[in-house]
């Protein structure tokens, strides 16, 4: 019988670049930049990496097919190299296949690096991609933000909220996350802006305008991972361990005349009560001290408040006005600027997440220190409302 | 000198969706009915999302929907889509619910619930779009 992660695994460092326009970087450059500093903090020589895995969402661009550039790139020692993509939850996924190596004890230290090299393609948002099935039948629509933005015209439906309400709710979210994100040195956007801004800004798709859009970086994120035993033999202490990885996959139901409405993303309560499950945790409200979720979208990061059962369901534009959310409130959310301004290289965010997790929890977040945290969640998700990827991973202090 | 005409990626029909195709490019609105439980679904698929039979034949649906959730596109992903335009979710009669654009009436006027019914953008020789304008 299956018992799950928790405190199998233990985060023995872990690295990122900084995101933005990196024109002065290729994709290897960043690929390094995130590793150094993770193989530094672990405190380990290169020739004790048994395996690795690498997360990229858009190959083509800049990094090139397999697990090769990785291998390259960090002159790993001839190891199991394994190139994963996941959309955007891609990042979560290289972490799980390390995780999940060295829990099962095929090796003793295991590495998850996740990057994404797109500015320099000349396109604002990601790539077009029109083959697949799935692409074949929603070619005519069109953007992401199109997607996303039908979840607020559904919520509103669904909770009788008006129009100007909602778009104040989604407006503070993007301003929270920049507030924060002024404070990350690694951080893509570091300008802090005020409600009106948000509000007069041109519109993308009803009713998301230009600052309820993440856009998209380039970046790097890493993680090295072992077992506790191994962490504390190495003489390594306030150890973080994980406490839950989970991935909730749709299979076509939420289309299917199912009973979803469209104002929430079932993957991700499928994903978060299965994680919670696993963890132990009963009250996430009260246990949970920091969270970083997918805020691709302002719209997303407010609905993704209740589908972690964090907000009760109708209650996350309550929750963000009164500021519960913010950096100085009961449970932080984007503590490190999120995917709105830390930026989005699309194969590295799970990781980057985990990485401000595993800072906070350290006590090594320098401005953006938050007090006593002992139980971070991260949110990587990827696709479109009704068709998704989820991914939930819950870090904490080991021993607790 | 004459800009180069910019037109948006067409679906590439598959295996399985090409009946889908064929039958827009005839006027016909298919989806697939599963042979053993009934049930409609969409996207096109091998399995039946409710009951995983392989047996299915494409029927001719009613092109009835409603407005399920809705956004006005104002920037759109390439060049050569007239903005604004609607962008929406729409909940079959039939049951399943489908990702199409709202034509033939103002942005302002697309509603949660509006009644609308399917039709056909011939686009190319080989593709018909589908698309729902108010019932």
């Amino acid at each position: 019988m299956a018992t799950g992660i928790k405190d199998r695994v233990a985060i023995l460092g872990m690295g990122c670049s900084k995101f933005g326009e990196r024109y002065d970087a290729e994709a290897s450059d960043l690929m390094v930049e995130a590793y150094r500093e993770a193989i530094t903090d672990a405190g380990i020589d290169p020739s004790q990496l048994q395996a690795a895995w690498l997360s990229v969402a858009f190959e083509a661009m800049n990094i090139g097919p397999s697990a090769i550039p990785l291998s390259m790139a960090l002159r790993l020692p001839t190891i199991p190299v394994t190139k994963v993509e996941n959309y955007c939850a891609s990042g979560t996924e290289a972490f799980r296949g390390a995780v999940y190596a060295v829990a099962s004890g095929a090796c003793d230290i295991a590495l998850a690096l996740g990057v994404e090299k797109l500015k320099d393609t000349g396109y604002g948002g990601l790539p077009v991609r029109s083959r697949g099935l799935a692409y074949d039948m929603m070619a005519n629509s069109g953007t992401a933000p199109g997607f996303f933005a039908q979840i607020a015209s559904a919520y509103r439906a669904k909770h009788g909220v008006q129009r100007d309400d909602l778009k104040r709710a989604i407006a503070h979210v993007s301003v929270k996350s920049h507030a924060n994100g002024a404070k990350n040195p690694k951080a893509h956007l570091r300008k802090v802006i005020d409600e009106a801004t948000v509000l007069n800004a041109p519109m993308i798709a009803e009713p998301l305008g230009l600052y309820d859009c993440c856009g998209v970086s380039d970046g790097a994120a890493c993680a090295i991972v072992t077992t506790p035993e191994i962490a504390k033999s190495m003489g390594k202490h306030d150890i973080v361990s994980v406490k839950a990885l989970q991935l909730a996959v749709s299979n076509g139901w939420e289309l299917q005349g199912s009973g979803w409405d469209g104002s929430y993303f079932h993957t991700t309560r499928v994903a978060a009560k299965r994680a919670y499950d696993e963890a132990g945790i009963s009250k996430p409200r009260e246990e949970l001290s920091m969270f970083d979720v997918h805020d691709c979208f302002s719209i997303t990061e407010l609905v993704t408040m209740e589908d972690l059962f964090v907000s009760p369901e109708g209650g996350a534009m309550k929750d963000v006005m009164d500021g519960f959310y913010d950096a100085d409130g009961q449970v932080p959310c984007q503590i490190d600027g999120g995917l709105k301004c830390f930026g989005h290289p699309i194969g590295a965010s799970g990781l980057r997440m985990i990485y401000e997790m595993y800072l906070q929890l350290q006590g090594r977040a320098g401005e953006r220190q938050l007090k006593n945290p002992r139980l971070g969640l991260t949110h990587n998700l990827g696709g479109m409302p009704n068709q998704n990827v989820s991914a939930v991973a819950i870090v904490g202090r080991y021993g607790d | 000198m004459e800009a180069p005409m910019l037109i948006p990626p067409y679906p590439v029909p598959s295996n399985l969706s090409q009946p889908f195709w064929d039958g827009t490019r005839r006027g016909k609105f298919l989806l697939q009915k599963c042979g053993a439980c009934g049930a409609y679904r969409w996207t096109p698929q091998w399995l039946c999302t409710k009951c995983h039979s392989l047996d299915f034949a494409w029927v001719e649906a009613s092109g009835d929907a409603k407005v399920y959730s809705f956004s006005v596109v104002h920037r759109p992903p390439l060049p050569g889509f007239k903005a604004p335009y609607v962008v929406a979710t729409v909940e079959l009669a039939e049951g399943p619910m489908m990702l199409t654009n709202i034509v033939d009436c103002d942005p302002k006027d697309v509603k949660i619930d509006m009644k609308v019914k399917v039709t056909f953008d011939k686009v190319s020789d080989e593709i018909s779009l589908y698309k729902f304008r108010p019932a």
